[in-house]
C-alpha cells in the first residue's frame, strides 16, 4: 500500500452535522427486533452467510453418480411397476382401478410431504452449523473492517431467529439484548450470547446426557438378555441424540438424525468429548471393577458411558457456537455417577 | 548511606503481625483485596472509582462480571474502611454530581483516598460452598496519584544519579524551554559553596515551577519527579519539599549546598516514598493504572514520548519488590496488573481495538517484566462512564464512524470524527494535525435507570481484577 492511497483514504478529524447521522448497528438492530416476527426460514441472514462448515468431508464424486442413477432406476422400474399394476387393475374392473390410483396418490403425497419436512429439517440443521462456522470466525477474527462492522449483530439475528418459539430462551435473548451496546464488538457480543444463551442450554442438555447413560446403565445391568439390552441401548441413543437436538433448536428428521449419528459415529473418536488416553484407561479400570462386582453391572457402567460420549458428541454438534476450551462438557460428573451406581443397585 | 535493610525488615515485621490479626479477628470468613486504582492525572481515576462503586452497588450492568451474570452474587454495601488514618473516597458526592439534573465531572481527587465496599455472593467453588454458603468479600479500592508510583524508583538512585537524569531531561525538548530560568539559576550558584536556607528554598521554588510548568504545558508531559512537589498533600513549605537536583559531583566540603540537598533528598527517600511503599504500595493485592492514551495521542508525537517514558518509570515498582528475597516476608504481592486506556468513548466503537493496540505498544517492556515476576498483565480500552455514542454518518460518498454526544461547554450534541488510530502506528503518516478527541459532558438523565451507571467493559477489567476473589 503505497503512500498515496493511504492519503486518500484518510480523512481529518472534524465535526459533522447531527442530523444526518444515524445510530450504528442500525439495519441490523432491526434484523434482531424483527427477529421473532420474521418466519423461520425466510430468507433469513444465515443463508446469506458463507457455507463454511457445510460438509466435512469431500465425497467421491463417483459415488454420488452411483446413487444418483440407482436411485433413478429404482425410480424408474417402480414407475413401470405401477404402470403395469394400473393397466392390470383397470382391466380387471374399473372400481379397482380407481382404488389404486387412489392409494398411489395419497402414497405419493405422503411421500412429498415426508421429503419436504425432512428437508426443512436438514436445512434447520445446515443453518446450524453455518452459525457455528460464523461464530467461530467472529470470534477469533480479532479485528472488524472499519466498513464493513455488525456482523455480530446478524448473528444474533439469526440466533434469536432459529430460538423463536421457544419461551424458554426468551429471557436470555431478551438480557442479551438489553446488555449489548454499541461499544461491544462482535467477540464480546458472541461471548455473552454463549453464556447467557447457551449456558442454560448447555446444563439442560448435560442432564439429559446423565439421564440417558443412567438409563441405559441400568437396562443393561437389568436386562435378561443380550439382545434386549442392544435393543435399549441403540433406542436410547437415537432418543438422546434426538432429545440434544431438539434442545438446541436443530429438530432433525429421521434423515437428520442419521446425518448427525453419522458424522457422530466418525466424530466420535476425534472430537474434544475424547478425554486422553489416562481417562479411558480409568474408564476401562473403573469398569473392570464394578466387573469384578458383577459382570452385567460392568457391561451396564461402560454402556452408560458410551452413551454419555455419544451424547456429549451430539452437544458438540449441535450447538450454534462451538465450546470453548473452558466452557466444553466433560465426563467427569457423569462417570462419577455411573461408578456409584452399582453401590446404588446392589 | 543507605540502610533499607533494617528498615524493610521493620516493615514486613509489622505487616505480618497486621496479618496475623486479620486472621484472629476473622479473616477466615471475611475475605479481604485491596484494589489500587492509579494514573497520571487526569485519567480519570475519580470516575473510575465511582462508576465502579455505583455499578457494584447496582449491579444492573455487568454482563461479563461472572459473579452477576451467573446470578450468584447477591448484593453489595458500603462500610466503613479499615485504614482510619487514610481520607474517604466521598462516592457520594461525587456521584451525585454526575448524575444530578446538570451533570458534571467530579473534582479531581488530590493525593490518596480509600473506600471499603462489602460484597456477599454464593460461592462457586465447591470447597467453599461447603464451608460457608455465603462468602463476603471485602473490596478495599485504594486510590493514590500515579505521580507518587513516579517517585517509587527514585528508592534505588542516588542524588547524585537522580540529579544527572534530571537535568538531561530538563535539558532536551520540550523541556528545555520550560526550565530556562532554573537552569539559570543553577548556573549561578556554586555547590560546593556552605549552605543558605535562603539559597535552598529558591532552588526548590524555581524547580518546582519547572514541574507545574511541565503539567500544565501543551505537550501534557506526564514524567514529573518527584511527585510530592506538585501535589504535596499535607506537606507544603515542609522541608523535606525544598531541594532540587544539582549539577556535578560531590564536593568535598562539610556543610555544603550539595550536602543539604542530599540529606533532604534522602529524608523525602525515607519519609515520604518509603512510607508510601510500606503504608500502601505494598499491600495491594490487585492494581489497575489508567492511562489516558487519547490525551496524549492530542498533544502529538512529543506528548507520547514523554508519556511512555512516564509510564515505563512508573511501571518500575511492579518488578521492584516482588522477586527479592523479601518476597515471602513480605507475603502480599501484586498479582494481577491491568492497563486500561480510558475514556474510550471518545473514539468510534470499532476504534477500541486499535486503542488497545495502541496501549499495547506502550507498555509491551513493562508487562514483559511483570508477567516474567510471575503477575498477570492485560490490556483493555475502557471508559468509566460511556458519555457518547457511536453514529455513522455520510461523508464525500464514504460511511464514517463518529461518536455523538455533548461537548464539554456547549449545550447541544455534536457529531465528531476524531481522526482514526492506525492498526500498527501510533500516527498515521505524513498529517500535521490527525486527531481531534474532544471532551464530552456526562449525559444527563444518569439517574433515571437505578441499574449503575453505562460504561464500556467496565465489567471486564472487574472480572480480570476480582473474578478469581468471587469464584
Amino acid at each position: 500500500m503505497s503512500e498515496r492511497t493511504r492519503d486518500r483514504h484518510w480523512v481529518p478529524p472534524m465535526e459533522l452535522d447531527p442530523t444526518r447521522a444515524a445510530a450504528v448497528p442500525a439495519a441490523e438492530e432491526e434484523a434482531i427486533i424483527a427477529g421473532p416476527l420474521a418466519g423461520p426460514l425466510s430468507g433469513s441472514a444465515a443463508e446469506r452467510l458463507p457455507a463454511l462448515l457445510a460438509e466435512d468431508r469431500p465425497r467421491s464424486r463417483f459415488g454420488r453418480w452411483l446413487a444418483g442413477s440407482v436411485a433413478a432406476l429404482v425410480l424408474i422400474a417402480l414407475g413401470f411397476d405401477t404402470w403395469d399394476l394400473f393397466n392390470r387393475a383397470f382391466a380387471t374392473s374399473a372400481a379397482l382401478g380407481v382404488l389404486v390410483a387412489a392409494a398411489v396418490a395419497v402414497a405419493g403425497g405422503a411421500a412429498l410431504a415426508m421429503l419436504l419436512r425432512e428437508l426443512r429439517a436438514l436445512r434447520r440443521l445446515r443453518k446450524i452449523e453455518e452459525l457455528r462456522g460464523e461464530a467461530g470466525r467472529l470470534s477469533t477474527e480479532i479485528v472488524t473492517k472499519a466498513g464493513e462492522p455488525g456482523h455480530a449483530e446478524r448473528f444474533a439475528g439469526s440466533l434469536t431467529r432459529l430460538y423463536e418459539g421457544r419461551p424458554d430462551l426468551t429471557p436470555a435473548l431478551e438480557r442479551v439484548r438489553d446488555h449489548v451496546t454499541d461499544a461491544h464488538d462482535d467477540a464480546e457480543i458472541l461471548r455473552l450470547l454463549d453464556r447467557e444463551v447457551m449456558g442454560p442450554l448447555d446444563r439442560r442438555a448435560y442432564q439429559t446426557v446423565l439421564r440417558a447413560s443412567r438409563d441405559t446403565a441400568v437396562a443393561t445391568a437389568l436386562s435378561p438378555a443380550a439382545v434386549v439390552d442392544l435393543a435399549v441401548v441403540l433406542w436410547r441413543n437415537l432418543k438422546l441424540v434426538r432429545e440434544i437436538a431438539a434442545l438446541y433448536g436443530a429438530r432433525p428428521g429421521y434423515v437428520g438424525s442419521l446425518r448427525l449419528l453419522r458424522r457422530m459415529l466418525a466424530n466420535l473418536a476425534v472430537a474434544g468429548v475424547a478425554e486422553s488416553a489416562h481417562h479411558v484407561a480409568v474408564e476401562a479400570l473403573g469398569g473392570s471393577i464394578a466387573a469384578a462386582i458383577s459382570t452385567r453391572m460392568g457391561q451396564g457402567v461402560i454402556n452408560g458411558l458410551l452413551t454419555a460420549r455419544v451424547g456429549l458428541t451430539a452437544m458438540h454438534l449441535c450447538r450454534p457456537i462451538a465450546f470453548g476450551p473452558d466452557n466444553r462438557p466433560s465426563m467427569g460428573q457423569i462417570r462419577k455417577e455411573l461408578l456409584s451406581l452399582p453401590k446404588q443397585v446392589l | 548511606m543507605r540502610v533499607p535493610i533494617f528498615n524493610d525488615l521493620y516493615d514486613a515485621g509489622s505487616r505480618l503481625l497486621g496479618r496475623a490479626g486479620d486472621l484472629v479477628s476473622g479473616g477466615i470468613l471475611e475475605q479481604d483485596v485491596r484494589l489500587g486504582v492509579t494514573g497520571l492525572r487526569r485519567a480519570g481515576k475519580t470516575v473510575f472509582v465511582t462508576s465502579l462503586v455505583d455499578n457494584l452497588l447496582k449491579a444492573g450492568r455487568l454482563p461479563f462480571l461472572d459473579v452477576v451474570s451467573s446470578g450468584r452474587f447477591q448484593a453489595s454495601r458500603l462500610r466503613p474502611q479499615p485504614d482510619a488514618q487514610v481520607p474517604r473516597f466521598e462516592v457520594e458526592q461525587r456521584l451525585a454530581e454526575l448524575t444530578g439534573p446538570i451533570p458534571r465531572w467530579p473534582k479531581e481527587t488530590q493525593g490518596i483516598s480509600q473506600l471499603r465496599l462489602s460484597m456477599r455472593y454464593r460461592p462457586n467453588a465447591v470447597l467453599k460452598r461447603t464451608v460457608q454458603p455465603v462468602a463476603t468479600l471485602n473490596l478495599d479500592i485504594v486510590d493514590y496519584p500515579g505521580e507518587w508510583l513516579l517517585d517509587l524508583p527514585l528508592l534505588h538512585q542516588s542524588f547524585a544519579e537522580w540529579s544527572a537524569l534530571t537535568l538531561e531531561l530538563a535539558g532536551r525538548a520540550p523541556r528545555d524551554e520550560l526550565s530556562v530560568s532554573w537552569r539559570g539559576w543553577l548556573a549561578t550558584i556554586d555547590t560546593a559553596a556552605p549552605a543558605e536556607e535562603e539559597q535552598a528554598r529558591r532552588g526548590a521554588a524555581l524547580f518546582t515551577d519547572y514541574l507545574h510548568a511541565c503539567r500544565r504545558s501543551d505537550n501534557l508531559l506526564s514524567l514529573i519527579q518527584p511527585g510530592r512537589f506538585v501535589e504535596p498533600g499535607d506537606m507544603a513549605n515542609a522541608p523535606l519539599l525544598t531541594f532540587c537536583p544539582l549539577p556535578g559531583d560531590r564536593p568535598r566540603t562539610r556543610g555544603s549546598l550539595w550536602a543539604l540537598m542530599e540529606d533532604r533528598y534522602e529524608a523525602y527517600k525515607s519519609k515520604v516514598v518509603r512510607r508510601f511503599f510500606a503504608e500502601h504500595f505494598a499491600r495491594l493485592d490487585r492494581q489497575i493504572v489508567l492511562i489516558d492514551v487519547l490525551g496524549a495521542l492530542n498533544s502529538g508525537p512529543a506528548g507520547m514520548a514523554d508519556m511512555k517514558r512516564a509510564l515505563e518509570l512508573s511501571l518500575e515498582p511492579f518488578r521492584h519488590g516482588s522477586s527479592s528475597w523479601l518476597d515471602w516476608l513480605l507475603g502480599r504481592k501484586i498479582d494481577r496488573v491491568l492497563f486500561a486506556a480510558t475514556k474510550a468513548d471518545h473514539v468510534a466503537s470499532h476504534q477500541h481495538n486499535s486503542l488497545r493496540h495502541l496501549l499495547d505498544r506502550l507498555v509491551s517492556d513493562a508487562r514483559a517484566g511483570i508477567r516474567f515476576e510471575g503477575a498477570r498483565v492485560e490490556t483493555m480500552a475502557i471508559a468509566a462512564l460511556k458519555s457518547t455514542e457511536t453514529v455513522v454518518t455520510e461523508h464525500e460518498g464514504r460511511q464514517l464512524r463518529c461518536v455523538r454526544g455533548v461537548p464539554l461547554g456547549r449545550d447541544r450534541p455534536t457529531v465528531l470524527f476524531p481522526g482514526e488510530i492506525p492498526e500498527d502506528a501510533d500516527f498515521p503518516p505524513g498529517q500535521e494535525r490527525p486527531y481531534n478527541f474532544m471532551a464530552f459532558q456526562p449525559p444527563a438523565d444518569l439517574a433515571r435507570e437505578a441499574r449503575g451507571l453505562p460504561h464500556i467493559r467496565l465489567d471486564q477489567a472487574m472480572q480480570f481484577l476480582l473474578g478469581d476473589y468471587l469464584e
